[in-house]
């Protein structure tokens, strides 16, 4: 809207408190967004410094929090460690020679040539002097461990070649169930919810004898985790038909009196209005994929060639059952979602979406 | 060769001629066929198994000496405490985290939707990204932060301690947001913005379009998350699996069906339950579907298509 409207001191005022109301408006709701995010994320920090602390500083409780290591006193070809000591003139940084229990010998790191330094009482009440060094090396364990490379390769090929597929049967049933009047299909979308709430672990057996030797003899293929997904998700095709259902049909109208058949329109008019939930089914697919491990444990559990990355790790986790080891799992593991949700962000963006349709 | 017109080969056949209807109905199920075809040949079988075992004494270690035990495993549920209390847990389950979680997801959906935002590819990365740390790390990141908390802020200060496991349901509420986050996010950007300049336009300032344009025009995603949620809540699917291991559930009921399944390996009753919990769960839902003709809003309402 242009105003051809005089310029006039009351009117250049006004701007200006708008303008001013609308900066504060956005440095508050960064500010606000900011505020929420160090406090919805403050248990992260957590992760990184385990991840980066070596496992012994986990066994002792007078331990820094930072990853740190103990200071060790090289004398005489021997690491010492060293300890604080309370003297009369105050704490001094000892490395501990002799250990006793009633008086132990020790060395000054600054003047070794000095001798031993007796101090009465139990050695095992002092502390340790630490100084701050994060390590690689919890990294380095778990990649010694795990055939990593395998895993991601295995895991990238089930996610992409089940993508297809679900995406495929997945929009093609939405359209199915928005579109069309079926008689009693009211009837169907019934049993397609239904299907969603039943507890999955209660059709593990049967599911399972069905393909193992007795039935398709699927056991220790991918065929278990991928085949399923082609026919369409349950809950993905829910998702989708909720959208295509809110879509105006005026649209569909229009092309379809141009001659549009069906498939046409799906392709043409529905899905370029789709783009940002079509986006999220392909993105939960893909999470599902790589965080998956019940049917991974069941059915791969036989062929180790061919498991997926959040299994292998989670088997590791059961070996090594402590706080490093287990950040470094998840740690590695979080690392390709986390890329492709941030490579992903562009396609919900606003302009991705065409509403209008030439004419 | 000229006689063999086609047209008249078609006459001469005589096709019935298929109302509009009719034809509408057969396009509508080779669309909807794919899920069908697998609903036939991979699903269908195992559900009536598992309706037969939980007639039976089935256990997974002797299936030899299986019986047929009639309706002994839903009576035995009548007089099960534990499985009520799971049951009445798990509705309590949902009625915690599922309002907590989609009041956040959906406020923060909103703050996304506005222009005044920066860096949003970075804060949306890392909302989401909390929902899928693994789920062995969890426990240990909240429990190892809360201890953390402990030494930097609450000792030093003679604070008491922080009582951990009643913190532990809202926190893993709050960090599985993403999903929610992420459709309602993708259910707002899809609202064409003119719907917005038009409101613009008219005076409405920005609470009275979120609550008269953005709510509306949502409803079917929160309706979704809605169902999702409690499916969820009672052990049915989830959207986004943590990679728990078999036999562990935040669910209540689920992990007491879990553990009659594979503590017990008492298949027959384990299967029982989980009826059991349908039947509660699917009561709900066909509740809420009634209630989404009040307050789901579509824009062509067809009675054919609503449950």
């Amino acid at each position: 809207m242009k105003f051809s409207r005089e310029p006039s001191p009351a009117r250049d005022a006004s701007r200006l408190t708008l303008r001013l109301w609308d900066f504060t408006g956005t440095a508050m709701l960064n500010l606000f967004m900011f505020l929420f995010l160090v406090a919805y994320l403050s248990p992260l920090p957590f992760m990184v410094i385990a991840s980066l602390t070596p496992r012994d500083q986990f066994l002792d409780a007078r331990a820094p929090i930072l990853p740190s290591e103990r200071i060790k006193f090289n004398y005489e070809g021997k690491d010492l460690i060293v300890y604080q000591v309370p003297m009369e003139d105050g704490i001094r940084h000892l490395a501990l020679y002799k250990p006793s229990r009633q008086s132990s010998e020790f060395i000054d790191p600054a003047n070794p040539a000095g001798g031993t330094i007796v101090w009465e009482g139990n050695w095992r009440s002092l502390r340790t002097v630490y100084q701050f060094k994060p390590t690689l090396q919890n990294f380095e364990d778990f990649l010694g461990v795990a055939q990593m490379s395998v895993y991601f390769k295995n895991t990238i090929i089930v996610a992409l070649i089940t993508e297809i597929g679900i995406l495929f049967s997945s929009i093609a049933v939405a359209y199915g169930f928005s579109r069309f009047r079926i008689p009693g299909i009211k009837y169907i979308f019934f049993l397609l919810i239904a299907t969603i709430m039943i507890p999955g672990n209660i059709t593990l057996v049967p599911t399972y004898y069905l393909f193992s030797g007795h039935m398709l003899d699927w056991i220790g293929t991918w065929l278990p985790l991928i085949v399923p997904h082609f026919f369409g998700s349950a809950i993905m095709i829910f998702l989708l038909r909720q959208n295509f259902k809110s879509i105006p049909r005026d649209l569909d109208e229009a092309a379809m009196l141009d001659g549009a058949g069906p498939l046409r329109i799906l392709i043409s008019v529905i899905l370029p209005q789709s783009v940002p939930v079509v986006t999220t089914v392909a993105l939960l697919h893909f999470f599902y994929i790589w965080n998956e491990t019940r049917l991974s444990s069941l059915y791969l559990g036989i062929a180790p060639n061919l498991q997926m990355v959040s299994f292998a790790v989670q088997r590791n986790q059961t070996y090594f059952f402590t706080p490093e080891a287990l950040m470094v799992g998840a740690l590695m593991v979080m690392v390709v979602p986390v890329i492709v949700l941030f490579l992903s962000q562009r396609l919900f963006m606003q302009d991705m979406i065409i509403t209008q349709i030439e004419k | 060769m000229s006689v063999l017109n086609p047209s008249r080969v078609l006459f001469k056949f005589k096709p019935r001629k298929l109302t509009r209807l009719q034809q509408e109905t057969r396009i509508g199920l080779l669309f909807l066929s794919p899920w069908l075809i697998g609903f036939v040949l991979l699903k269908a079988l195992p559900i009536l198994a598992a309706l037969v075992f939980s007639l039976t004494d089935f256990r997974m270690l002797t299936p030899e000496e299986t019986e047929f035990i009639g309706l002994e495993n839903y009576i035995r549920f009548f007089g099960d405490t534990t499985a009520g209390a799971s049951l009445f847990g798990s509705l309590g389950y949902f009625l915690v985290t599922v309002p907590l979680e989609m009041v956040v997801a959906l406020g923060l959906a909103a703050i996304f939707t506005s222009d005044r935002l920066k860096n949003k590819r970075i804060s949306r990365t890392l909302i989401f990204m909390t929902s899928i740390i693994p789920s062995t790390s969890i426990f240990f990141i909240f429990l190892g932060s809360l201890a953390y908390a402990d030494r930097l802020f609450f000792k030093p200060y003679n604070l008491p301690p922080i009582e951990g496991f009643g913190l532990l349901l809202p926190f893993m509420a709050l960090w599985s947001i993403g999903p929610g986050f992420l459709i309602m996010y993708s259910a707002m950007e899809s609202v064409p913005r003119e719907v917005y300049e038009a409101a613009r336009v008219d005076g409405a300032g920005p609470f009275a379009r979120f609550i008269f344009i953005t709510l509306p025009m949502i409803s079917p995603a929160i309706f979704f998350t809605l169902v999702v949620n409690l499916t969820g809540a009672f052990g049915g699917a989830v959207l986004l699996d943590r990679g728990y291991i078999l036999s562990f559930s935040l669910s209540p009921m689920e992990s007491y069906i879990n553990d009659t399944m594979f503590s017990q390996a008492n298949l027959g009753y384990a299967s029982a339950l989980a009826w059991i919990t349908f039947a509660v769960m699917m009561t709900i839902t066909i509740l809420l579907f009634r209630s989404s003709k009040r307050w789901v809003y579509f824009p062509e309402e067809d009675e054919e298509n609503e449950i």
